[in-house]
Parts: C-alpha cells; structure tokens; sequence
C-alpha cells in the first residue's frame, strides 16, 4: 500500500487543471428517489438493474459537465461550437444517417402497430353495437308478435291496439329487409296478411263454418262472370268454350 | 497557443483479435488524436518487447490489447519509461458503430473526464485515476485537436469493476446523448514497471475467465455426480441382505381360524329374479330430459 503511493506520488504530474480536465464527483442526485433520500450513504446500485446503472453513469457525466462548464468559460475555452464551423465528426455523416432512418424505423413501426390495434378495437367495438342492435329489433319483432297472438285469441276490443301493432310491426319487418320498394309484392303480401292473419301459416284458418259460407265479402260478381274491365285481356284471350260447344263445332266443321 | 503537454499514446494489440475489439481499438484512435497506431504484434515475445516499440515510436504512453484463446480480452494500460502499468479484463465491448448510440462528437475534439468519489477513497483507485487522467486527456494546443469541449468520458466504479461510458453534451443544462463506445474494466494486477516489475496491487475480487468457465463446468459435472450417487446407495440398498425379524410367538395369539363350511355343489340353474320396477326412479324419457337439462345450465 504505501509502495502504492509512493509510485502515485513519483507519478503524479502536476499539470493546469486546463490540461487534465478532470472532474471527480458523484452523480446528481435523482429527482425520482425510491425509499430514503439520505446523500451522504451511497445508494449502492445494483449492477444488475440496467436502467439504474445507466442512469447512475448519466447523472455522474451531467454533475461533471454542470460543475466543469463554468471553470471553462472562466478560462476562456469554448464548448459551444459555432454553427458555420465544419470539421470532421468522429462518426461519419452516413453512419448518423443510418442510426437516423433505425430510429426513424422504429418510431413508425411502433406508429403501425397503434394504429391497427385501435383498428381492430373499433371494429371489435362496432360489430358488437350490431349485433346488439339486431338482437333488439328481433326481440321486439318477437313481442310484438306475441302479443298480437295473444290478443288475437283472446278479446276482440283491443283490435285498434292491434291495427296499430300490425303496421309497426309490418313497419318493422319492411324496414329490416332494407327499404324495399312499396309496390310490387308488397300489395300482394298485404293482401294475403289481410286476409289470413298473423304469424304466418296457420293450420287450419279457412273453417268452413256456417259464418264463413255466409260471408260474401270476397266475391266479386264482375270478376266471377267475366265482365269487368280485363288487366291484361288475358282470360278473354284464353277462354276455352266448353265441351258441348267444342263437340259441336267439331261436327260442323266435318 | 503552445502545445506544451507532451502526451503520445501507442494503441495496439496483438494477434488473434476479432472484429469487436479491432472496432474498438479504431475508435479510440478516433477518438484520441494523440494516439499512435502500430501493427499487430507477434505474441511470441516478450511484453518488455512493447516498451522498445514505444520508445520508437516517441510514445510515452501506451494501450496495448491482448487476446487469448479468441475469447478473452486483456488491456493493459501503460507508463511506457519506467512508470507504473496496469492489466485488465475487458468486457461488455459495444462500439462506435452500434446503432443505438445517437450522439457525435467533433473528431478530435477535448474531452471532459469525470470520475466516481470512489476513486479517491482507495489509494490503487487513485493510481489508476491518475493513469487515466493522462492518457485519455487530449493534450490543449494539441495540433490534431479541436479546441471545443463537446464530450465526456465517465469512469465509475460498480460491482468492483470500472464501467467507461462516452456522452455527448448537447446543451449548456447538462443533457447527454451517448456516444460510445462503452466496455468494462476489470483490474487485474497493478505493476510497478512498464510491462513487468514488481507487483503493487493485486485485486482480490478479480476471477480468471478461465476458472469462471471451470467453475460452471464443475458445477454442471457436480450435479450429475450426485445424482449418479444417489443411484448407487439405493443399488447397494436393494442388494443387501435383509434384516430378519425374529418370530414373535405373541403375534397369532388371537387368531381364530374360520369355521370350515360343507362344500356345496349346484345341480338346478336357480330361478331368475323377478324385475321389480323402482317406482323411485324417474323413467327412462324423463331422466334423458334431466341430463339435457343439466347439462344446459
């Protein structure tokens, strides 16, 4: 130990601080403090956490450069380089630029996959408000159905109740197949629900009971005998006579 | 102004580096324009050899990288007249080239060294901090330097090993970008010589490359040799001849045999029994019905 100091002390050379420029210090300390704050003990790092070590270096080169940049302005010696003074860089230009396109890399890479997360948690999000949607509208189709059913069975009074189910739920059923044009099938389907109820087909709905035989509402005389204003002149055209007329025709004919 | 301080580092290495350590040694040439290069030397001569090549080259310091068995990486930092010498291990290389380090220094250009207090406490620390101070300072007026301070070299001590970082001042508030390269130190052997002479310090902590890699083989071989062992023992257990209990008379004094029934021999088939349903038990259509069901929930 002391031959130690002695070569240290043969050693030494006593030079302007100028020349050394040296600076023994311990780092600044954190603004982030885990625990106790004490400066004097030395919070030992551990060499294994990497962060901590780094920044340990950090902050002794930031307290050096604090404490040493004064005493070079006061000795006239320049830190800050001008801007129009160009000289050679210990990396060259292109190995900047390379570390500059890395960087520039990752940022948009990170940026990419931000992106496509929030892509896919909207749509996540969206399909589920559409699926929730449709649930409602069948659920309410389904109700209202029921409920008509039901009244159908039961009193007749509630039939304005009814009517106005009937067209909300037509309405409905219109408006889940997508805005369909009103004419067309439309008619005929209105037509036939008229006709023949709700809840679809139903086994056993024509009765031939004594108020169904009395009910003449459906004929139409002009249409049962042929005189009416023809649509498309079809049934004119297709008149077949009848047997007797053909068999008499046919023997006129010979 | 005059360049007075005088300081010439050789920076060299022997065969049988690889490609790291030659980056690294490029850099620091980069990085210390009072440095000298010199060609790679033959490992078959003597070390005090390097003190005839510095005194040719008008160098009176020197850096001199040996490496052995293309693994290990010495460093031995010198005083090439008659000044002390130290011999590292080298570790964790990461140099100039890598992509993560961000920061640019002018070449050239004077550096700031900074150093732990730990330094000053140890008097072989403080050695070394002197070692370093003059070989890694560039000398002021120096004709291949840039007068502008813009970096800065830290030497702290962790782990009983001295850590080198290389930082990039940017602003007058102290905020840093690294540079490079970085690398490790851990202190062999302190001489008092350049290349040889007696021994002044020798660090208790250091442990060979060598006998850390013994260490893990041993370690592995160990656990093997146990296990091995432990098979043997109950090989011999099971081999030995077992210990015989002697009779114990009071043992089957309670024992009563059983009475011995007359053997019966069947000639008829016995009848068959009647299938009473089990009012109790749910039918076969309602008990399927359940299972649906509770299998539903």
């Amino acid at each position: 130990q002391d031959g130690l100091k002695e070569c240290l002390s043969d050693f030494k050379q006593q030079l302007a601080w100028v020349e050394r420029l040296d600076v023994t210090l311990g780092p600044v300390a954190s603004t982030v403090d885990s625990g106790s704050t004490s400066a004097s003990d030395k919070d030992a790092v551990d060499p294994e956490n990497d962060f901590q070590r780094e920044m340990t270096f950090y902050r002794q080169a930031q307290a050096a450069v604090l404490d040493a940049l004064p005493r070079l302005h006061k000795l006239q010696v320049p830190t800050r380089r001008p801007d129009d003074y160009f000289a050679e860089m210990a990396k060259s230009d292109q190995q900047m630029q390379k570390i500059r396109q890395k960087l520039k890399s990752k940022q948009e890479a990170m940026q990419k996959s931000e992106k496509a997360k929030q892509l896919r948690a909207m749509r996540k999000y969206g399909k589920k408000v559409q699926t929730e949607i449709l649930q409602r509208r069948q659920k309410e189709k389904k109700n209202m159905l029921n409920a008509v059913k039901k009244y159908q069975k039961g009193l007749s009074d509630k039939l304005d109740f009814l009517d106005e189910e009937q067209t909300a739920s037509q309405g409905n059923k219109k408006g889940s197949a997508n805005q369909r044009v009103k004419k067309g099938p439309n008619a005929k389907r209105r037509y036939k629900n008229q006709k023949f109820g709700f809840g679809g087909k139903k086994k056993g709905s024509k009765w031939n009971t004594k108020d169904s035989f009395n009910d003449v509402s459906d004929f139409r005389s002009k249409v049962a005998h042929n005189k009416g204003p023809g649509k498309a002149g079809k049934k004119a055209l297709n008149k077949r006579p009848g047997k007797r007329a053909r068999q008499k025709m046919k023997s006129r004919a010979r | 102004g005059k360049w007075k301080n005088k300081e010439r580092v050789l920076i060299f290495s022997s065969r049988g580096i690889n490609f790291r350590t030659r980056h690294l040694m490029q850099d620091l040439r980069t990085l210390m324009p009072h440095s000298k290069a010199d060609t790679k030397m033959d490992r078959k001569d003597k070390l005090f050899v390097i003190n005839e090549v510095c005194e040719m080259k008008n160098c009176n310091k020197c850096i001199f990288f040996e490496a052995k068995k293309k693994q290990d990486l010495y460093m031995w930092l010198s005083n090439t007249p008659q000044g002390p010498s130290a011999k590292f291990l080298v570790q964790n290389i990461h140099t100039l080239a890598e992509l993560k380090m961000t920061g640019n220094c002018l070449r050239g250009s004077r550096p700031l060294l900074s150093f732990d207090p730990t330094f000053d406490k140890e008097p072989h620390y403080a050695l070394l901090k002197e070692l370093f101070i003059q070989i890694f300072s560039t000398p002021q007026y120096h004709p291949k330097s840039q007068p502008f301070v813009d970096h800065v070299f830290t030497f702290t001590i962790t782990d009983k090993r001295i850590w080198f970082r290389n930082y990039q001042i940017i602003e007058e508030d102290a905020s840093l970008v690294e540079i490079g390269p970085r690398f490790v130190l851990n202190l062999i052997k302190i001489f008092q010589g350049s290349f040889g002479g007696p021994t002044l310090y020798e660090n208790p902590y250091y442990q060979s490359p060598n006998m850390h890699r013994r260490l893990i083989r041993l370690s592995m071989a160990a656990k093997f040799r146990e296990k091995h062992q432990v098979k043997e023992v109950q090989k011999i257990k099971k081999t030995e001849s077992k210990v015989l209990i002697k009779e114990d008379p009071t043992e089957a004094v309670f024992e009563t045999p059983a009475e011995e029934k007359p053997v019966e021999i069947q000639h008829v088939k016995p009848e068959s029994k009647a299938i009473v349903k089990d009012k109790r038990k749910p039918r076969k259509i309602q008990r399927k019905k359940q299972k649906k069901f509770f299998r539903t929930e």
